[in-house]
């Protein structure tokens, strides 16, 4: 299931999936596949991601 | 085919000189082989179909030994099963987008992968026409230059095509 939330969050703080990738030590086809539903990521990598973005677990993984 | 004791310490010391140098830009952060989690996880899968085919090969390889008798040289059977492991490992980790490390260039990648298969094939060539691969009906160790340079230049293809795809991909 796609990830939309994620990517809302993303352009609306004006950030590229590489530039997102740079900021959480990630390639920019695991922000992509995340984007797309088809990864998992782990907790650690889901907090890195909420941090850098200003949201919440819940507002971006949580259905 | 018999070789001198010259000729097989010149392999094993030119191995080491190969893995010291390797070892040294390691140390020295030239080299960085560092992935993510995600890159983690389909490099194993990728290591999972490399080991199955590796199994595969020098099964096949014994079998075909057993039933032609000597083809070829153990070391260029081997050689045969390593790189048929080597491009199936590789292929899964392209077509995954596992294959580059993260702070790896695929241009960097690419050159250094025409440069290496280039090379390998044409010294192959070479050695082909010089007639060392086949003798006496069979394959000699001076074959396995040209199948490393295959197996690189098809590597080299298969990211190739995968990365004008992600382009497209990523244009769109």
């Amino acid at each position: 299931m796609k990830n939309l939330r994620l990517k809302s969050a993303r352009a609306a703080l004006d950030m590229s999936q590489q530039q997102l990738a740079d900021a959480v030590g990630v390639s920019r086809q695991t922000i992509n596949a995340i984007e797309k539903g088809d990864y998992n990521p782990t907790i650690k990598l889901c907090i890195a991601i909420c941090k850098t973005l200003n949201k919440t677990l819940d507002e971006l993984f949580w259905e | 085919m018999e070789h001198s004791l010259g000729y097989i310490v010149g392999i094993v010391v030119g191995i080491l000189v190969g893995v010291g140098i390797v070892a040294l830009l390691f140390k020295l952060k030239v080299m960085d082989l560092t992935f993510d989690e995600r890159q983690e996880r389909a490099r194993g899968q990728a290591y999972k179909y490399g080991f199955w085919t590796l199994l595969t090969c020098l099964l096949l390889y014994g079998f075909s030994d057993m039933v032609l008798g000597r083809w070829c040289d153990v070391l260029v059977g081997a050689m045969l099963c390593i790189a048929a492991a080597l491009m199936v490992f590789a292929s899964v980790c392209i077509v995954k987008d596992a294959y580059l490390s993260l702070k790896e260039k695929p241009r960097t990648v690419m050159t250094m992968l025409t440069v290496v298969g280039s090379l390998n094939l044409f010294i192959g060539v070479m050695n082909w026409k010089n007639g060392q691969v086949v003798e006496n009906g069979i394959l000699t160790f001076a074959a396995v230059n040209g199948i490393c340079g295959a197996m690189v230049l098809v590597i080299l293809v298969i990211y190739v095509v995968n990365y004008l795809l992600g382009r497209r991909e990523a244009g769109e």
